[in-house]
């Protein structure tokens, strides 16, 4: 093998990494506020909603199937949690679990339309999607709907230096993360991703685990739309507004392969909704039109596909030979 | 393990009935099988193998009989409950989750775990145990997408060790395997033998079933036609009951020796593990069965020599009007007439009308001078073919797929006609036609002859190719092993795929 062609290996092979690295250092050194451990820490902040809305997508997507109504899915119970706490005095702590809950349910109706009624993931959701976010419209009025002081104040605790929506953006990941590597029913994710004919001759309760792929899906967009709604102190009708792209295009950046049956929580989305915040992050350093961020978020994830595509093109070219 | 429990029946299917949409796939066929022997069972396509194996697998209900495992009357109703009942299937295709690491492909609908977690470390100690058994030492921690398919397969048995299968179904284990992985899997199966495991073995390679097997079930037409110890029954009986023999209709075309020069000459055609220099004529006017069992490579044959395979070496002449000349598989599509085995799939366009169907292959010789289609002439040629074939339509515009079994054979039949080829390959042009319909193609096929064009013949179904041939070439394992003439009777023929099987077996 030339050295050339090493060169071209390892750029496939760790494509995404080498997309990472040039970015970070590039706005290292174009900017100088880039690389600040205080920026660093808003960056992995801002990412959090993102980060947990994209592991339980992830869920879904390593079933081999898509849910694009996350971003609904969690303005729909964020403004359900929002109007009983502002108008009938819900307790905060009891309105979050109630948000929850309601992402949860949510996610089982798209889980019964897919599993039960037997719709394509990507059509169901894509319903689902218009009809939540309609709802959730006609509730607030198209409004913002403010929450109480003390909620407000909360979108701002720290713990010491770092604000205190990141530990709890870790502690979700790794659950999810423990659940997908190492429960049965994360194992059967992956086994349904790799071939639903197979997993069901073999005996797997291929219907159950698809449901909970889809409940989980839609608790984690609910709890991302938690932390969205903490630090703003408000549900606005933007909330969640093409949330469902970005987040897919967290997952697939991630590594997790569209196809099903591949991919990692922690070490997928982390990284992949890092490089999105970091680009935004970057730009708006630079002083870039607020626009460019889509150009570029863009060709990131071009880029992470086109990769993805020559590599498995050349697996495929390696095991026939 | 469990102890040795030879010469008591473990397993019996009694009376098992099946139809599918009134048509009987199983008559009271009946299955016997002993702990510690290898059950081989066989079968022509359409014998009602699978359908006895998919309710031995839970897969498919039957609508009567009884099935008893060791003595006790069980029910099969879910894939699940076949598996609890201590059924496994090992399937032709397998059943793998090629991501995942082998432990989990074996473990996945039963890992060991403590609490909510899978405890890996039992996992993997417990893949290695099972897959020692079966004397492999792959690493319980490797994806099973970067093994080949023997081994793939080992692990495929090694889930069913796992879950304690008391009958072990191998259905066509061999048909992708490596020589060396096939003893291997033997080595496999007489170990579970010993372990006292019911195995019963489903395969096309009668050489296999005398190498491994203890009894031999035979099937034909959804009944149990015989059953006994492989010892009280040679290879060439169990072809003819395989096969069985039906009233001979006559033959259409008394056998022609053909002289003069070949039309096609193919000399040392192979490739890797399907097709062993193959070397054979074709002359003009001549009508060739191509005799082999299922699996023999018959099809492959085929295939490859016109490109809809690859091939590794060998050469092709061909003869035709402008000399002898060499082609490549490629060229020589553009020479010939094939209708192929699955005229469903491959052969016509069934969403099309029959005068689409006909002029596609054809398309350049209707252009007008615009260069488009020119509808009358198009309308013309189907007009022809449906008179010459007597296709049974309504019209030239009638859907294809509206139209019954052998007259969708004849559109196949009238699209190469069109473009007269002087050679045509028919693999299986017969299959699933009642027996007018039969009559009617192979009269067709004796016609085309009757205008010189040669034709090379496949058919499972020996009293078709006795009706037309001149000479039969026998295919056995991808080797063309003999010749017969055209006035060879039935147990020629028979014996002619059985006894090579038996010199084979000396080589295994």
């Amino acid at each position: 093998m030339t050295s050339g062609k090493q060169m071209a290996d390892f750029l496939l092979r760790r494509g995404f990494a080498v997309v990472f690295a040039i970015v970070f250092i590039f706005f290292s050194v174009a900017t100088a506020h880039f690389f600040q451990v205080d920026n660093i820490l808003n960056i992995f902040s801002a990412m959090d909603p993102l980060a947990i809305t994209a592991s339980g997508m992830a869920l879904v997507v390593m079933t081999g199937r898509l849910d694009i109504s996350v971003g609904s899915m969690a303005f729909l119970s964020c403004s359900i949690g929002a109007l009983l706490i502002r108008d009938h005095g819900l307790n905060p702590v009891l309105g979050m679990l109630l948000v929850v809950g309601c992402g949860g349910l949510l996610g089982a109706i798209n889980g019964f339309i897919v599993v039960v009624l037997r719709v394509n993931s990507l059509i169901a959701t894509l319903s689902t999607m218009i009809a939540y976010r309609g709802m959730a419209l006609a509730l607030t009025d198209a409004l913002l709907v403010e929450l109480p002081a003390p909620i407000r104040f909360l979108g701002n605790a720290k713990l010491g230096p770092i604000p205190v929506n990141i530990p709890i953006m870790l502690a979700v990941l790794i659950l999810v993360h423990l659940l997908q590597t190492k429960t049965s029913f994360g194992r059967q994710i992956m086994a349904i991703g790799n071939d639903v004919t197979v997993a069901r001759k073999i005996g797997l309760p291929v219907d159950r685990t698809g449901f909970l792929s889809f409940v989980l899906s839609g608790a984690l967009a609910a709890a991302g739309g938690v932390l969205t709604t903490i630090e703003n102190g408000a549900v606005s009708p933007f909330l969640g507004d093409g949330l469902e792209f970005t987040a897919l295009a967290v997952v697939v950046v991630g590594g997790v392969s569209l196809l099903g049956g591949r991919g990692s929580i922690f070490f997928g989305i982390i990284p992949g909704a890092f490089i999105f915040e970091m680009i935004r992050n970057g730009l708006t350093n630079l002083g870039a039109d607020p626009y460019s961020y889509r150009l570029v978020g863009g060709a990131v994830i071009f880029a992470a596909m086109y990769a993805d595509a020559l590599k498995s093109g050349r697996y495929t070219l390696r095991s026939q030979s | 393990m469990r102890k040795a429990q030879t010469a008591q029946t473990l397993l019996r299917m009694d009376g098992i009935c099946k139809a599918y949409a009134g048509v009987l796939a199983l008559n009271h066929a009946t299955l016997e099988a002993r702990g510690g022997e290898a059950v081989a069972v066989m079968g022509a396509n359409g014998a009602g193998k699978s359908t006895l194996m998919n309710i031995l697998g839970g897969v498919v209900a039957a609508d009567s009989g009884h099935i008893t495992l060791d003595g006790k009357e069980i029910a099969l109703r879910s894939p699940r409950q076949a598996a609890q009942q201590g059924f496994a299937f090992v399937h032709q295709e397998l059943t793998m989750l090629p991501t995942l690491s082998v432990a989990e492909n074996i473990f996945i609908d039963d890992p060991p775990r403590r609490g909510p977690f899978i405890r890996w470390v039992d996992m993997a100690h417990g893949a290695e145990r099972l897959l020692a058994r079966l004397g492999c030492a792959i690493s319980p921690k490797t994806p099973v997408e970067q093994l080949g398919v023997g081994d793939r397969q080992l692990i495929e048995i090694a889930r069913a060790l796992r879950r304690d299968a008391k009958v072990i179904i191998f259905d066509e284990p061999t048909s992708s395997l490596t020589k060396p992985e096939r003893l291997k899997l033997f080595d496999v199966i007489r170990g579970l033998k010993a372990e006292g495991t019911v195995v019963i073995y489903i395969t096309h390679f009668l050489d296999e079933i005398f190498a491994i097997c203890e009894r031999v079930t035979v099937m034909r037409n959804g009944e149990t036609v015989w059953s006994s110890p492989m010892s009280e029954v040679k290879p060439a009986r169990v072809v003819q009951l395989m096969l069985g023999v039906s009233e001979n209709e006559g033959r259409i075309r008394t056998p022609v020796e053909a002289v003069g020069e070949p039309l096609l000459s193919v000399k040392g055609l192979c490739r890797e593990g399907d097709l062993n220099d193959i070397r054979f004529e074709i002359r003009r006017g001549e009508i060739v069965g191509l005799w082999g069992l299922l699996g023999s490579g018959r099809t492959e044959l085929l295939h490859a020599l016109v490109g809809l395979g690859p091939i590794d070496g060998g050469t092709i002449e061909w003869n035709g009007d402008d000399g002898r000349r060499e082609l490549t598989p490629d060229q020589l599509r553009a020479c010939v007439g094939l209708v192929t085995e699955d005229r469903r799939g491959e052969g016509v366009l069934l969403p099309l009308s029959v005068s689409d169907n006909v002029a596609l292959p054809n398309l350049m010789s209707l252009l007008n001078n615009w260069r488009l289609v020119d509808r009358r002439r198009q309308n013309a040629l189907a007009d022809a073919m449906i008179e010459r074939l007597s296709i049974k339509a309504t019209d030239r515009d009638q859907v294809v797929s509206t139209l019954s079994g052998g007259n969708q054979q004849k559109v196949v039949f009238a699209r190469w006609l069109a473009a007269s080829p002087r050679l045509f390959l028919l693999d299986e042009p017969t299959r699933g036609l009642d027996v007018n319909a039969k009559t009617e193609i192979l009269k067709r096929v004796v016609e085309l002859a009757g205008h010189g064009c040669s034709v090379l013949l496949v058919s499972s179904e020996l009293e078709d190719l006795m009706r037309v041939c001149d000479r039969y070439l026998i295919i056995s394992r991808g080797r063309l092993v003999g010749a017969l003439p055209g006035s060879a009777d039935v147990d020629a023929l028979m014996r002619s795929i059985a006894t090579i099987v038996t010199e084979q077996e000396a080589v295994l």
